[in-house]
């Protein structure tokens, strides 16, 4: 039904392709899910379905497309809404109109559908994806998951018989994700729509889908074919996956199970054979060392907005050298307190100390000196011409000078004299004059803490973006780059101060599992560095694979805190897959299993 | 600085509430058109009068109207009624207009007290005369604001603009786009401000606030590119059918017509000219507007239906203006000048009672 032939399109002004050579048959009635690194160029590819490329997006197409003996090249996008459905990343940004049905109706009113026939598609659509409650509401009144579901109700009221998604779930948390892809799967099984899904969270969706198309790194040359086929088909060929189906590789269970239900039967078999492996492996990983003082310490923190109780009486500390993972339900007051750690919020009670230091009536820009905080949306904090900009103009914030840095300065010439480091403010709003003053810094002192007692030199800006992976990148135009590599240049801009601690909310949304990995690597560095670092994410993935230390809030207060292993593997809702698959062992990632395995080997042998 | 911080964070996040509590109940008594109608007559009502009597007329109308909204309002989904916000305000403005045009306007026979002559603009005699002619206008302009709360509470801005001639269907849309992006936005500005504080930014003069403007036009950027395409995708014509030019010419032609034949008749004295000039203008400007709506074929999703008790609403509005603005009986008295020794106004009986016809939409 939907044909790619040899099809080539780049970009205008791009040297290289965005889609080099793709052919590829698509079957009707198939809930179709398309995967590949960041920048492989999934969303082109979908775009291409509904001659948004190259229409919209102007370039240059080879080849060949046909969508239900359609060409989107030939017809325009307009001919096309009618057959295919589309919805986008961010459910805000797509959105016309302020109320429900007036969404779904849009469409319907542009194709100047009679009245009477169109309040009966839009009751349909509306009771379709279980939206009928909420028929009357504001966009602005629904939460994430309600919107994405507008979205695809706003989508489907012309009655396409195609549905495409360009990661419709990324920017939703797990419940709600999951209530967009269960609508999904209904909408599959019931209607036989043809749905094509680009998505990252592939553990929620493998079970349902009956097919995958891998799309290998276009730039990265011949780095893999594109694939499609069969989901376990696929699984076997590519590196990163979920860990279930990691653990099925490394353990060669054959066919790859795809469900807990499925991997359970492997499973539970390989336990019995191998129980005394798993009573020997470390139960309580990471046992939190938790000697001298606390690098930032909340004792009772109040927060009300309005008469609503956001915070009440929260505890929390941080030490140096540890990871602690912060997970709880939306509205549990995560992001609350987070904001009251930098000050962005002020707590009616309580107090919060840094560095034994009470913050109360400090700017924010001073605390965020020593504390980093890195809040959802990461664009937000971007703005320069490149990437080194982005590291000067915040060490000018905080008048840290290091003069004009160019790449390479410090290895050819070491003149990496203009270092200076006001402790307080009022030197800092003298601004100019003292550059090149050289000074220690005397307001943080802490032994346990490296780092932030050197002064910010040229040398340790180059470290920390060839630590990054940003070297190469250092003078591209931040908004230009991939979504983990922004994410990482804004991590940059907050932590070339050397915070003591770094907060992170919800640093996964939008990540591949190679971006995953590769900040799950940065974390670690930074807590061997010493770094106190607190991450608020509802990704039991990443909390499994970082945490050293978990706490779980609820309705503004910490209802549990502990070891990864104790909290985390009896939790219905936050148990990562390897703690169903081996419970009671204290395994929370697939390395835990491989491990164990490769040790009880050698051991054995 | 962080008490001010906290302010401005209360403020934008009320503002953000206020557009999400703006809600609006499923069944609407009235139509857009109606209210369009009773709006414009309170406007030209209140514009024209300064006569106490008939501005109490007046005002008690919106009063009712308004306490009967925020009645029904109650009874549909439970919400807090509005009643009380117009009120402050009304208050602050006959205040300030009547001490701003007593220390400005020192005509009047009646003295109050005499401010030494020396002292710039405020020196002189304050007089009654200046305080009640001030207070009066301050009145009307309260009028005014209590009538707009009462359309903006009911009446959604996309009724509004399906008002709008289909010919410029696209700008109507782009207009109420545009509505719906301004709590996004406020909403952005606070984020970013939070981001830029967070990477120690101190906002500090003018040049300070460009870290934050730079990602606000770029997210803006973003999202419209992004809303666009969503739109192209979801089968909107924008100029997707070559059309013709004429019926745009025509419109425009109507235009300068009626332009010309109201000069004519203004300043030329050409009564029939200008009459003639304007009928044409009017019929072309109609069949441009006609010609170019069918080239933008739309349907709109339930239109509002009109009821019987809208021709009374309407009636009501009409009967009120038009006694105001034609002469009719005793119309020297809607003119009320408490200059220069202040006097009972007069009072016409007939008036009042035509004025009490914006009632209407309180009743139905």
């Amino acid at each position: 039904m939907i044909q790619f032939e040899h099809l080539t399109y780049t970009y205008p002004g791009a040297r290289l392709p965005a889609l080099n050579d793709i052919s590829l048959d698509l079957p009707e009635g198939q809930l179709i899910l398309l995967i590949g690194p960041s920048g492989a160029g999934k969303s082109t590819l979908l775009r291409c379905l509904n001659g948004l490329v190259p229409h919209f997006s102007g370039g240059a197409l080879l080849g060949n497309v046909r969508v239900k003996g359609l060409d989107p090249v030939a017809a325009t996008p307009r001919i096309l809404s009618r057959h295919v459905g589309f919805v986008f990343q961010d459910p805000e940004a797509q959105f016309v109109t302020d109320r429900v049905e007036d969404e779904i109706a849009f469409a319907l009113e542009n194709a100047a559908m009679p009245p009477q026939e169109m309040r009966v598609r839009v009751e349909e659509t509306l009771d379709l994806l279980d939206l009928t409650p909420l028929r009357d509401r504001t966009l602005r009144q629904l939460s994430g998951g309600e919107r994405q579901r507008v979205a695809i109700a706003a989508a489907l009221a012309l009655r396409p018989s195609i549905l495409v998604l360009d990661e419709p779930t990324s920017q939703l948390d797990p419940k709600s994700a999951e209530d967009v892809l269960n609508a999904l799967v209904r909408l599959n099984n019931d209607l036989g729509l043809t749905v094509i899904l680009a998505e990252h969270r592939l553990e929620r969706v493998l079970p349902f889908v009956d097919s995958v198309i891998y799309l290998p790194d276009a730039s990265a040359g011949n780095g893999g074919a594109v694939l499609f086929d069969d989901p376990r088909a696929v699984m076997q060929h590519i590196d990163l996956t979920p860990p279930l189906v990691s653990v099925g590789k490394a353990l060669g269970w054959q066919p790859l199970p795809l469900t807990i239900k499925e991997g359970l039967r492997y499973s539970r078999p390989w336990l019995a054979e191998h129980r005394r492996m798993a009573d020997e492996s470390p139960r309580h990983r990471r046992l939190i060392a938790r000697g001298g003082q606390p690098y930032v310490q909340a004792h009772g923190v109040q927060v009300r907005y309005g008469r609503q109780e956001v915070l009440r009486g929260v505890d929390l500390a941080l030490w140096p050298g540890e990871i602690v993972v912060m997970m709880g339900r939306n509205g549990a007051g995560k992001t609350t307190l987070l904001r009251s750690l930098v000050g962005l919020l002020r707590p009616q009670a309580g107090s919060i100390r840094v560095n034994g230091q009470d913050i109360a009536g400090r700017e924010v820009a001073d605390i965020c000196q020593q504390v980093g905080y890195l809040p959802q949306d990461p664009n937000t904090l971007l703005f320069a011409e490149s990437v080194r900009e982005e590291l000067l103009v915040t060490l000018r914030n905080h008048g840290m000078e290091i003069g004009d840095w160019r790449l390479g300065d410090s290895e050819i010439g070491g003149r990496e004299g203009k270092t200076s480091r006001q402790g307080d403010k009022e030197r800092g709003r003298q601004g100019e004059g003292e550059r090149g003053e050289r000074e220690t810094i005397s307001s943080l002192q802490s032994p346990n803490l490296q780092s932030p007692n050197l002064p910010i030199s040229q040398s340790f800006v180059t470290s920390l973006l060839s630590r990054l992976g940003l070297l190469d990148k250092a003078d591209a135009y931040p908004r230009d780059l991939s979504v983990g590599e922004r994410q990482r240049v804004a991590l940059a801009s907050i932590t070339v101060t050397r915070p003591g601690a770094l907060l992170l909310d919800e640093p996964t949304r939008g990540l591949d599992y190679a971006a995953k990995r590769a900040l799950e690597r940065l974390l670690h560095e930074w807590r061997d560095d010493g770094m106190a670092i607190l991450v608020v994410t509802h990704d039991v993935e990443l909390a499994a694979a970082i945490a050293d230390r978990v706490v779980l809030m609820s309705q503004g207060e910490v209802i549990a805190e502990g070891a990864p292993a104790e909290v985390m593997a009896t939790s219905p809702l936050f148990a990562p897959q390897i703690a169903r698959l081996f419970p009671e062992t204290g395994w929370l990632t697939a390395e835990d299993v491989i491990k164990a395995k490769s040790k009880a080997n050698s051991g054995g042998k | 600085m962080e008490n001010q911080l906290n302010a401005r964070d209360a403020a934008i996040a009320s503002e953000t509430e206020f557009f999400e509590k703006t809600q609006f109940p499923e069944q609407r008594a009235l139509h857009s058109l109606a209210w369009a109608t009773w709006i414009a007559a309170i406007v030209v009502i209140l514009t024209l009068t300064r006569n106490p009597f008939y501005l109490a007329l007046v005002i008690g109308a919106v009063a009712g109207v308004r306490w009967r909204c925020a009645r029904v309002a109650l009874e549909n989904n439970g919400q807090q009624a509005m009643l009380l916000s117009p009120l402050r305000f009304g208050l602050l403005v006959v205040t300030t207009a009547a001490l701003f045009n007593m220390a400005m306007v020192h005509v009047g026979t009646t003295v109050l007290f005499v401010l030494p002559a020396w002292i710039p603009l405020l020196g002189g005699a304050w007089t009654l005369e200046a305080l009640v002619y001030g207070a009066l206008n301050g009145v009307a302009l309260a009028g005014l604001f209590a009538g707009f709360t009462v359309i903006n509470r009911v009446v959604p801005v996309r009724s509004l603009l399906r008002l709008t001639p289909r010919a410029y269907y696209p700008v109507a849309v782009v207009i109420s786009i545009a509505v719906t992006f301004v709590p996004t936005t406020l909403q952005q500005i606070q984020q970013i401000r939070e981001a830029q504080a967070v990477r120690g930014h101190r906002l500090r003069g003018v040049r300070s606030w460009l870290p934050l403007v730079v990602p606000l036009l770029e997210g803006s950027m973003e999202r419209s590119l992004q809303l666009a395409e969503a739109m192209v995708a979801r089968g909107f014509a924008s100029g997707a059918d070559a059309q013709p030019r004429w019926p745009q010419m025509l419109v425009l032609a109507g235009f300068a017509s009626i332009v010309a034949g109201w000069l004519m008749q203004l300043i030329w004295r050409q009564p029939t000219w200008g009459g003639v000039l304007l009928a044409a203008g009017g019929a072309a400007l109609l069949v441009g507007l006609w010609r170019a709506g069918r080239g933008h074929p739309h349907t709109v999703y339930r239109p509002e239906r009109w009821r019987g008790w809208d021709w009374v609403v309407v009636g009501g509005a009409v009967l009120a203006a038009s006694v105001f603005l034609l002469p009719l009986f005793a119309r020297s008295t809607i003119f009320y000048y408490p200059y220069p020794t202040l006097d009972w106004p007069d009072f016409d009986w007939r008036i009042g009672l035509a004025a009490l016809g914006l009632i209407a939409p309180a009743l139905g």
